[in-house]
């Protein structure tokens, strides 16, 4: 009885393992090769047919390639009143295009989870969005995994690309970011939109300790702050200390330096502008003239008059707005005049940080790449773009948008002001390792304002960033 | 029934005996051994399937990963030990080294207990030898199907990029991949050996004396076997590895610090270890000898200590400092957090288990910090320990007429701080930094309602009747605790000790909200060290030997934990 | 046998003694002294919840006139109507799975003896301790692949949500040690009565560990509701997306708005509180009487 049982499990060991390794070997190989072949048929037959809108090219490199009737998803991370907007914008779109396109955009949370969702995406074999929102390394990361498609194959193109004047119109800065040497100078970003790191201001406060206007220079920045500090008298009123890397590159390049090196290859946190602003910055705190603020974003203690001075994205102008609004009605009293001007810089022209993150289209079916470029080359047409960076207070990417935003800038002259700094564009750099930099250039922000040597420290930072930048390249090989 | 001994002794020899008196019952002991493991396998294989996807596939991942290098890549180019390295320089081959000696010491400890139980009970281990060898190399060669056939399918997805990602030539890529050669070998090899392992041990069977059926040898054979393999593989793999970083480093010209470093640093460990096991071994001499054999034990740990002081500096030093400055940063987190947190609970537990008034609110309230969303208190702890001077808690230290602190943005030490500037501690003695202070303090603020929820589901399951008992010997409040409540409250202690500690080395999520640029990396745990090298960097490969690191230390010390509970835990 | 253990009187703890009201005194002491602590930072976050947003930012300690209307400003832009539902779901499906297959390995592991305990179970422990950083991209690919090998696609949908957690660890641990403490002897005795394992874990062991059962359905609940980063990583469109995912993407827009902030997690919390009150008085009681009654 008892080696019965023991041969009965024993066989059902065997057939167990054996079922598990003959799975009926499907004839799936020449399917999808098949339905290709028949897909081109079919294309060419239509391309002998089709005229019309929207109808496939003759010519070039993307001929016979139909966008019409395809489904594309978009994946952003625009949330609350700015979701609604696109919203509107693509539905628009969706009503309108005489492709027949359909444009599904998706919130995914913030720009790292965006991030995730693509690599994960790439490690499983699942089809991510068509569209993406991200900034520029991480369309390097995307590509090591050849994830995105050349924007250059659609934007040259004679019957779907950009004409010579529509290129041109493009802030050349902008469209230029989006190129990769490392990656065959392929253009995988395109940029829908850009923000700018500027210093955000209280007018009437100014007014009132008996200046005429914003600084200009490090000195009258100084010296307004220091005012304002006393005038509170409680450790608050200065300016608050951002210590961001973004804050820190925006500085180095107001004082007429750069945290890229000649060849773009590697950092220079060292040089004269960053030990200079940084000297400034430490002897404010030291002096009681800025503060640090960590408990969230500033502007409800700029609309408190907590500070006289913040530093941050352009795109949070409606933020400030709205608690300028918000705790002046609390408050009973009239709102302060504010506004937003350059970082104070010795340059001659203010060298603006300009950052933004870029739209990419994923590698797909032809017919799906070229309907997300349709939609894109929809969406930054100066209408569309208007209308969007209205809605979300984004700065344009073409000269042509502005014709469309005069009663806009005039309804908002903090926006206005902060659109006329647009031509001076610096950028911070695109290395692969520049997430990884940036927190320890935080880190040595942070090192430098709690009293350390502040030469030493943006020497030991640019060798660990270049350290970091070798690691990470050493990983590729 | 009271649930005192003497009574459920009786059952089980009455028990016993009527099984002895039914010579059927007799002879169907191991068809009924048989079936309850079959029954007990069928009752895991929902959890286990579960877990095996979601759990254990991820721990083959990434260890599989962790011998990668590569940039965003799933499957990057093989490295060996290459990521360990980096992390922790040489000290990875001593643990590689020490892990592989551990798995064969382990398999030859339960073949000679076989041996030993032969002499002693008169069984039969030796014809079960074979086919559990036979079979444990069937299960090396199946786990060796698991690697073969695992990067094949990791690079389906980069074959899939673009218009042909379609469910059909996704089949056709894993059928193709199935149906490699060298995959399909391996996985015959693996059936045949098992089914020749299997059947040989049924054949034991069938051919044993009945009365020497008692003992089957074939499940300990097999995982002897099986760690024999693991050990023999890891030993070659470090083998080769070490000879590998040798002659790279004699190119080099760098000369003999790998065996000189490797050599000295084993045998610092093996004096400790030598120097514990005399000091345990003194306990059953008399008291002369003992005190001889503690007496060498200190010496021996002195200089193993030293050994070990003079060569690990340099070993970590020339690791990744991020990752060692990351460890300090957990042990100091799991120290501070783990011990306060149990005891908090257990006090709390222990008095909301009283018949008081409020109970229920009670509970509820300490509940409260647990089930609040990390996103929303976190808020207010950064509030809370924010370095304004006018936040909460640096107001309250204002009116106690003490100078305010910067809290989350403080990387200075606690202890340096206390004995003050004028005296440096160095880095390890500085203690936790008061920004990693004021996150702990939030972890446990947080996980005592958890803890003590199961402390008070874990009071109780201790039946009353035991209480009333003592009562009525007289025993007070105290003696009670002591005799009846911690003995049985062992094992919620014993899983609530393991828990924590899993839990504390692994925090994350609270870490990663509260730390601020300005904390200077001090409060970076290990943890966030794996998580930004992952996320952030995308070397999945180091992140994944990171991971496998700490998963070593954790289980290292939940072996510790058990062996020492598994003389305290009483289960009724 | 396990009615006649729930429906026992609930018990006498101590026969009263001299010095109790002392004891009492301490007793209080304590709790209310600890109370306070958990719940200090918590009635701050019940405050600025009421606040406006000049309050919010200037540090006070309670508001001027508490402005309810910040939750109901909270409820409509986090868009919780839409994810309090799939949240919901989520969880009931999950704690279902979860009691199945945790009691079932937990019994096996407690009560029967089978080759290889040891090793699996350390297995099991081990899978609690790799960082959870390092599982999302392995569980991504597995849920990826079977969803397209099943009928039901996983990722935005239910499978992906709830699957993975159906069966843990930490679950089948806690049972255990549960399971574990009940005497071996009403197994002998079940098998007199005739009864086989199935039958005797779910009419005597299950009711007599219901304080543990209890325990894995409420911290089931919670990290289910809690649970974050992976229901962001599976879900694209809001069909299946939860309260969390709600509550950050409000905490987002919020930004700087505090008392906004603080007035959604509050909201996303209440149903847990509001289960774990009606749940602890039974769970507690139902097991205190626990007794060999067989």
């Amino acid at each position: 009885m008892n080696t019965k049982r023991f041969w009965m499990l024993a066989t059902l060991l065997v057939a167990a393992f054996t079922l598990a390794a003959c799975p009926a070997p499907a004839p799936a190989d020449e399917a999808p090769a098949a339905a290709m072949e028949k897909e081109s048929e079919e294309s060419a037959a239509a391309e002998a047919m089709d005229e019309g809108p929207c109808a496939p090219a003759t010519d070039g490199p993307l001929a016979g390639i139909d966008p019409r009737g395809q489904t594309i998803v978009w994946w952003h991370q625009h949330s609350g009143s700015r979701e609604e907007k696109l919203a509107v914008i693509v539905d628009d779109f969706n009503s309108g295009n005489e492709c027949g396109i359909t444009v599904d955009a998706q919130n995914q949370g913030g720009y790292n989870d965006i991030r995730d969702k693509v690599n994960a995406s790439a490690a499983s074999g699942e089809q991510p969005a068509n569209v993406l929102v991200g900034y520029q390394n991480d369309q390097a990361f995307y590509q090591l995994n050849s994830v995105l498609a050349d924007f250059n194959k659609f934007i040259d193109d004679p019957t779907w690309g950009l004409t010579a004047e529509e290129k041109a119109d493009f802030f050349a800065s902008f469209i230029e970011q989006g190129v990769h040497p490392v990656f065959d100078n392929q253009r995988l970003g395109f940029p829908p939109n850009r923000s700018m790191e500027v210093l955000y201001y209280n007018q009437t406060w100014l007014e009132e300790l008996g200046f005429d206007g914003p600084p200009t220079t490090p000195q009258e920045f100084e010296e307004m702050a220091c005012a304002a500090a006393q005038a509170n008298g409680d450790g608050t009123g200065g300016y608050i200390l951002r210590d961001d890397a973004s804050a820190l590159a925006s500085w180095t390049f107001a004082l007429g330096g750069n945290i890229l090196n000649e060849d773009n290859t590697g950092y220079v946190y060292n040089g004269q502008a960053t030990i200079d602003s940084m000297t400034l910055l430490k002897r404010m705190l030291d002096n009681g003239c800025a503060y640090f603020f960590t408990e969230g974003y500033p502007n409800p203690e700029f609309a408190a008059r907590r500070a006289s001075f913040t530093q941050g994205s352009s795109s949070g102008l409606p933020f400030y707005a709205n608690d300028m609004k918000t705790i002046a009605e609390e408050m009973g009293r009239d709102i302060d005049e504010w506004g937003v001007t350059a970082i104070p810089y010795t340059t001659a022209d203010p060298v603006q940080n300009i950052y933004g993150a870029d739209i990419m289209i994923t590698v797909s079916a032809p017919e799906r790449e070229l309907a997300s470029w349709v939609f894109i080359k929809w969406f930054t047409s100066p209408e569309a773009q208007a209308r969007w960076v209205e809605g979300s207070n984004y700065f344009p990417t073409r000269a042509a948008t502005e014709e469309h935003l005069k009663g806009y800038v005039e309804r908002n002259p903090q926006y206005g002001s902060a659109l006329s700094l647009l031509q001076y564009g610096a950028y911070e750099p695109q290395l692969i390792s520049y997430q990884a930099v940036r927190d320890a250039a935080e880190t040595a922000y942070n090192e430098i304002m709690q009293g350390a040597d502040i030469q030493a420290t943006l020497d030991a930072l640019t060798a660990t960033a270049n350290e970091l930048q070798e690691e990470l390249m050493g990983e590729m090989e | 029934m009271d649930g005192s001994l003497s009574p459920s002794a009786a059952v089980r020899t009455d028990l016993l005996r009527q099984m002895q008196a039914v010579p059927r019952w007799y002879r169907g002991r191991q068809s009924r051994r048989l079936r309850e493991m079959l029954l007990a396998y069928s009752f895991l294989a929902p959890a286990f399937i579960i877990i095996g996807l979601f759990g254990l596939f991820p721990l083959a991942f990434a260890a599989y990963e962790s011998t990668l290098k590569g940039l965003n890549k799933i499957v990057g180019s093989y490295d060996g030990l290459g990521n360990y390295v980096k992390a922790v320089d040489n000290l990875i081959y001593i643990i590689a080294f020490w892990l592989a000696a551990g798995l064969i010491l382990y398999a030859g400890r339960t073949i000679a207990r076989a041996f030993q139980e032969r002499r002693q009970q008169q069984t039969e281990p030796l014809p079960w030898l074979a086919p559990g060898f036979v079979t444990a190399v069937g299960v090396a060669l199946f786990a060796h199907f698991v690697y073969l056939l695992l990067p094949e399918l990791l690079l389906i997805p980069s074959k899939l990029r673009g218009q042909i990602n379609t469910q059909a030539a996704f089949r056709g890529l894993v059928v193709e991949a199935w149906w490699l050669p060298k995959v399909q070998i391996a996985l015959w090899g693996a059936i045949a050996l098992l089914a020749l392992g299997v059947g040989g041990a049924l054949f034991v069977n069938s051919r044993l004396p009945r009365a020497r059926r008692n003992r089957i040898y074939f499940a300990p054979f097999v995982s002897a076997g099986i760690t024999v393999t693991a050990g023999a593989a890891l030993a070659w793999l470090t083998w080769t590895e070490i000879n590998a970083a040798y002659s790279d480093a004699l190119e080099k010209g760098e000369g003999l610090d790998l065996w000189s470093q490797i050599v000295t640093i084993s045998a610092g460990f093996l004096l400790l270890l030598l120097a514990w096991w005399v000091w345990e071994s003194a306990g059953d001499r008399p008291s002369n000898t003992a005190m001889a054999l503690r007496l060498g034990s200190a010496a021996m740990l002195m200089v193993g200590g030293w050994t070990l002081i003079g060569e690990l500096p340099r070993v970590i030093a020339a690791g990744d400092q991020d990752w060692w400055i990351g460890l300090m940063a957990t042990v100091y987190y799991v120290l501070g957090t783990a011990p306060i947190q149990l005891g908090l609970s257990l006090i709390l537990a222990v008095l909301l288990f009283q018949k008081i008034r409020g109970q229920s609110v009670f509970r509820v309230l300490y509940f409260l910090p647990y089930v609040a969303p990390f996103v929303g208190t976190a808020a207010v702890f950064r509030i809370i320990f924010s370095n304004r001077p006018s936040a909460p808690l640096n107001s309250m230290l204002t009116m106690l007429g003490a100078d305010p602190l910067l809290w989350l943005s403080e990387p200075t030490g606690i202890f340096q701080m206390i004995a003050g500037s004028h005296v440096d501690l160095g880095p390890i003695l500085a203690g936790p930094s008061l920004a990693l202070v004021a996150i702990m303090i939030y972890g446990i603020w947080t996980f005592v309602g958890f803890d003590t929820v199961i402390f008070l589901a874990g009071l109780g399951a201790i039946p009353n009747e035991l209480y009333e008992v003592s009562a009525i010997d007289g025993a007070d409040g105290w003696a009670q605790f002591r005799h009846v409540t911690l003995p049985l409250l062992s094992p919620t202690i014993y899983f609530l000790s393991l828990y924590a500690v899993i839990g504390t080395f692994k925090a994350f999520n609270h870490i990663f909200v509260l730390r601020q640029a300005a904390a200077l990396g001090t409060t970076d745990t290990a943890s966030i060290v794996i998580f930004q090298a992952f996320k952030r960097d995308t070397r999945y490969g180091y992140a994944s030997a990171l991971a496998i690191l700490l998963l070593i230390i954790i289980l290292a010390i939940t072996m510790i934990n058990n062996r020492v509970a598994s003389r305290r835990v009483f289960y009724g | 046998m396990a009615k006649s253990a729930m429906a026992a009187p609930i018990r006498q703890r101590r026969p009263a003694a001299k010095g109790v009201a002392l004891n009492r005194v301490i007793i209080y002491t304590v709790l209310i002294f600890g109370a306070a602590a958990a719940i200090l930072p918590f009635l701050y976050t019940v405050s600025v919840s009421l606040m406006n947003l000049t309050e919010a930012t200037g540090g006070r300690a309670f508001p001027n006139t508490p402005q309810w209307s910040n939750y109901v400003e909270a409820w409509h832009d986090a868009q919780f109507s839409l994810y309090f539902m799939n949240s919901i779901k989520i969880t009931l499906i999950t704690v279902g799975g979860a009691i199945v297959f945790c009691a079932l390995a937990a019994y096996a592991f407690a009560q029967m003896e089978f080759p290889g305990k040891g090793f699996l179970f350390t297995l099991l422990l081990s899978t609690l301790m790799l960082p959870e950083a390092i599982t999302w991209v392995p569980n991504f690919i597995t849920v990826s692949w079977l969803g397209r090998i099943s009928p039901v696609p996983w990722i935005n949908n239910w499978p992906a949500l709830t699957i993975p957690f159906m069966a843990s660890a930490f679950g089948i641990f806690l049972l255990r040690q549960f399971f574990q403490q009940i005497p071996k002897e009403l197994w002998d005795s079940a098998q007199i009565d005739g009864a086989g394992h199935l039958r005797y874990l779910i009419t005597v062991i299950l009711p007599l560990s219901s304080a543990a059962v209890m325990t894995l359905v409420l911290f089931g609940f919670v990290g289910s509701w809690n649970a974050l980063a992976w229901p962001i990583l599976v879900t694209t469109t809001p069909d299946w997306r939860p309260i969390s995912y709600g509550l950050l993407a409000f905490l987002d827009e919020a930004g700087a708005l505090l008392h906004l902030q603080m007035a959604g997690a509050l909201i996303t919390m209440l149903p847990i509180v509001v289960l774990y009150f009606f749940t602890q008085r039974h769970f507690i009681e139902g097991i205190a009487t626990t007794g060999l009654k067989g």
